[in-house]
């Protein structure tokens, strides 16, 4: 008597499309996926443990190891945190520089995201492309603080140092490029058929399931939801540049790439504006060198460029924080997998994956 | 020098070898015997010496489409000498067999898979009269000995005890199982145009009158596709499938067992590159320049060609893939046959 | 039409194939680092330290230790300076906390190790370690009197400057 039964695959922690090392347990029927359960924790380096440890100051290079494709965005999160909890008032300048390095920091994650997708699907060439062209960016930050991927740039009070004299043009002459190189990816990504037929009603979360799983950013304005704290707590100088929030119809994974790949032209509008508003001044804010803030607790979100990021800091008046707390984005939509999962094949979970963005840095924290 | 342009080049090069054989042996079955062995080893050299070049190229095509500047190192500036020391590098490394496989059935499978993308080059019209074996249903052979390449496949994904492998295996086996009638539909226009199932008369009549690729486009473009998907090579890569099933049946081997597949991969590309060339460019014929010039001017482009493919397209679904063939190519086809039929019975009638 | 979109994708990496490539070779060609760049040994210019260990406090990994000793002037100077790349964070937090700009990175990019140990870096060379012989000995053979004490002498002022040849534990 033959006899049918499901299995479970492993996906990962050794495998090419998991994003760092993530283990993934798929419960199938033949190709079909039942269950899909994200196993996390292989990259857990106790972050939060270590910020408790050291001063306010001395936690920013941490962040930068957060979410380590956006830091910039991370540092921002963590400043505004403690700033909010110090009272710290920080320089226009300053304020404008931030945005600035953010947006840039969000184009070149939303390339990542590209590639790795492309990567995901097959396309190797994809991402090789969107890789290339995230170089000019971080040629922009080797520029202003010297380092290419962990910048520890935006500091408590403001930014480390003022932009180099020749920064401003450079950074026009890549925004110039930025539409040459996004009409690239949509030739050869987006125009293309398979491409088109692997993401489209794919992995489709309803705006209700994804406010279930409390899924922020990209994934959540895929479904319809224009959710961007950049609008909604319209915090640091954001009210003041003009941008629009894309947003999805469907909730697929086709949505959550269009979503991203027009963010990179707002954010580009945004870094413009930016540039031409940029008011001169101090870059940095008068504060002590050893920064004891009252005691109090403060929880801060910015628009990270996988969500929502959130810091929860509690200070009991002394050089170091007594509670860090992180809410960090990929964490939170990873909820989703299993939703995103269930009833489509092996190869969707991949794309599935792909599409929330997850960087395990920040999910393992 | 005229009847090198009328024989082909390889054919005279082959009877002048054979007429000083005779000499020195002045026996016919010896040298006959001794010819035999001369072709084999001459179609393994093809075979060895393609995936030692396609190596390289696959690495620079890679490379140059994705803006790099690929293999630069070994053999100098442009790197000549890769292949030889990716194939040292495989040589040396360790032999691993998986924990609970079943030892025969796994080690069996590499050196099977070879054996059928091997066979096949026997019936390849290199050069006019240039053919190992050139058997009067020489186009059915060729397509009963490739679709043997599935059973590999399947050993070596079952042997293997483990998950991905078993995947891998079945998928090949839905693959290239339905991959093979529309495959087999697309030529059965060209056989029907030719009257013949000769491989040499195949070319004969292209030379004669015009490409394949003008009279049956359709068959062409169908033909293109099911290779890709016989070849397993993007965008029908699922049963490799790197980012889902990391190497699908392949997953569990490693060092020269790995390289025998990978031979057989290229064996296999170079297979259906020159299946392309005979079936609808016209194998040999052409202007000017010898027979065996064009062949491979054409098998080497067409070779280009799904390089090319690999490297810019993203990887299809199995239901999406399964769906194109049986929904799609394979009613093509059949129509395909069904106009050919109507188009050979008109001009008859003419 | 079906197909269009695989034929432009087509169109772009054959342009690509035959266009400029974005890469170079490496060892025969350097990238120059920006002038900020963080990365590698850290250099200290000896003349200029004052060993006033900033740097190691304001370390956030502890990747600095020092030792520093007094001479007979009551002037501090550096003994031994190791810097532990395997822990740095390449923040940039001591060079930018560095009082007189004594404190550099070298913008050497090639400094893996094949060894784990081998990533500890003695940053003061023997050439500073002479210097500092000599100006020690100097000191020795032509002390300055102390200062006299002020009168009212402070009540628990500062702790007195760390006594000679103890190790600093910086980040504390």
């Amino acid at each position: 008597m033959p006899q049918t039964e499901t299995y479970i695959l492993n996906m990962g922690p050794q495998h090419p499309s998991t994003h760092g090392v993530l283990r993934v347990n798929l419960e199938l029927d033949g190709e079909r996926i039942l269950r899909a359960t994200p196993m996390m924790g292989y990259l857990h380096r106790g972050i939060e443990k270590l910020l408790e440890a050291r001063t306010y100051v001395q936690g920013v290079p941490y962040t930068d190891r957060l979410d380590y494709v956006s830091s910039m965005n991370n540092n921002f999160g963590y400043c505004r945190a403690v700033e909010e909890l110090a009272g710290i008032e920080v320089p226009e300048r300053a304020e404008y520089i931030r945005v600035i390095m953010a947006e840039l920091n969000r184009i070149a994650s939303h390339q990542v995201f590209i590639g790795s997708l492309a990567n995901d699907l097959g396309a190797s060439t994809g991402m090789l492309y969107t890789f290339r062209d995230r170089e000019e960016i971080l040629d922009l930050f080797d520029l202003v603080c010297g380092a290419r991927m962990t910048f520890h740039y935006i500091r408590v009070g403001g930014v480390a140092r003022d932009l180099p004299p020749e920064f401003a043009e450079k950074c026009r002459k890549f925004l110039d490029r930025v539409p040459e190189f996004t009409a690239e990816y949509a030739n050869l990504l987006m125009g293309n058929e398979i491409f088109q037929r692997r993401l489209k009603g794919v992995s489709r979360l309803t705006p209700e399931q994804a406010l279930a799983h409390n899924m922020t950013g990209p994934n959540i304005r895929a479904t319809g939801i224009p959710f961007d704290i950049r609008k909604v707590d319209g915090y640091s100088v954001y009210p003041r540049f003009g941008f629009e929030v894309p947003v999805g119809e469907n909730g697929d994974n086709w949505d959550r790439f269009q979503v991203r790949f027009r963010e990179i032209t707002e954010s580009a509008r945004i870094v413009r504006q930016a540039l031409d508003g940029l008011p001169e001044g101090p870059v940095m804010a008068k504060f002590p060198k050893m920064l004891k803030p009252p005691q109090g607790e403060v929880f801060s979100r910015t628009e990270g460029t996988r969500g929502e990021l959130g810091f929860y800091i509690v200070s009991d008046g002394t050089a170091k924080p007594y509670r860090v707390h992180i809410r960090r984005p990929s964490f939170i939509n990873m909820q989703a997998l299993d939703d995103m999962c269930r009833g489509y094949l092996i190869g969707d979970s991949v794309v599935a994956f792909s599409a929330i963005d997850p960087l395990m840095g920040e999910v393992d924290c | 020098m005229n009847a090198m342009l009328e024989n082909g080049v390889v054919a005279t090069v082959a009877g002048v070898l054979r007429e000083y054989l005779m000499l020195l042996f002045g026996n016919q079955f010896l040298t006959d015997l001794i010819m035999k062995f001369i072709g084999i080893g001459a179609v393994i050299g093809v075979i060895l010496s393609a995936a030692i070049v396609f190596t390289y190229a696959e690495r620079k095509v890679c490379a140059f489409i994705q803006v790099r500047l690929g293999p630069n190192r070994v053999g100098g500036r442009f790197g000549l000498l890769q292949p030889f020391a990716d194939m040292l590098k495989l040589m040396s490394k360790e032999d691993i067999i998986p924990a609970g496989c079943d030892r025969v059935v796994w080690a069996l499978s590499p050196m099977l898979l070879f054996v059928p993308s091997a066979l096949a080059y026997a019936f390849f019209p290199f050069d006019k009269g240039a053919v190992f074996a050139d058997v009067n249903v020489g186009v059915f052979l060729l397509i009963a000995i490739s679709s043997q390449a599935v059973l590999p496949f399947l050993m070596g994904g079952y042997a293997s005890n483990s998950k991905y492998a078993m995947i891998g295996g079945m998928r090949t086996v839905a693959q290239m199982l339905s991959y093979e009638a529309p495959m087999v539909f697309s030529l059965l226009g060209i056989v029907m145009l030719t009257g013949s199932l000769k491989m040499s008369d195949i070319v004969a009549v292209q030379a004669d009158n015009v490409w394949f690729v003008l009279l049956q486009p359709v068959a062409f473009v169908i033909f293109v596709i099911t290779a890709t998907a016989e070849t397993n090579r993007t965008p029908f890569d699922l049963v490799e499938g790197e980012s889902e099933i990391v190497a699908g049946a392949f997953a569990e081997y490693s060092g020269m067992r790995w390289a025998l597949f990978f031979l057989a991969e290229y064996a296999n590309l170079l297979a259906v590159s020159i299946l392309t060339t005979t079936f609808f460019l016209g194998g040999w014929s052409g202007p000017v320049l010898p027979g065996v010039v064009w062949f491979w001017l054409k098998a080497l482009f067409m070779v280009f060609f799904f390089m090319w493919l690999r490297w810019t397209l993203p990887r299809t679904r199995i239901d999406q893939m399964l769906s194109l063939s049986w929904k799609v190519l394979l009613p093509l086809a059949l129509a395909n046959v069904m106009c050919t039929g109507i188009g050979v019975y008109i001009y008859r009638w003419l | 039409m079906f197909g269009k979109g695989l034929m432009t994708g087509m169109g772009i990496t054959i342009r690509h194939f035959f266009g400029r490539k974005a890469t170079f070779c490496y060892p025969e060609e350097k990238l120059t680092m920006t002038e900020h760049f963080r990365g590698g040994h850290l250099t200290i210019d000896y003349k200029k330290c004052i060993a006033c260990q900033l740097c190691a406090i304001q370390c956030p990994n502890q990747a600095i230790k020092l030792k520093v000793v007094t001479d007979a002037n009551r002037k501090r100077h550096l003994e031994s300076y190791v810097h532990s790349m395997g822990r740095c964070l390449y923040c940039d937090l001591c060079i930018e906390g560095c009082a007189p700009h004594a404190l550099s990175w070298d913008k050497n990019y090639e400094i893996s190790t094949w060894h784990k140990e081998d990533l500890v870096h003695q940053v003061i060379t023997d050439e500073d370690r002479a210097y500092l012989a000599d100006v020690m000995a100097r000191a020795a053979a032509n002390p300055t009197p102390p200062p006299a004490p002020k009168a009212p002498p402070k009540p628990a002022a500062k702790p007195a400057t760390p006594s000679p040849e103890t190790e600093v534990k910086p980040g504390e």
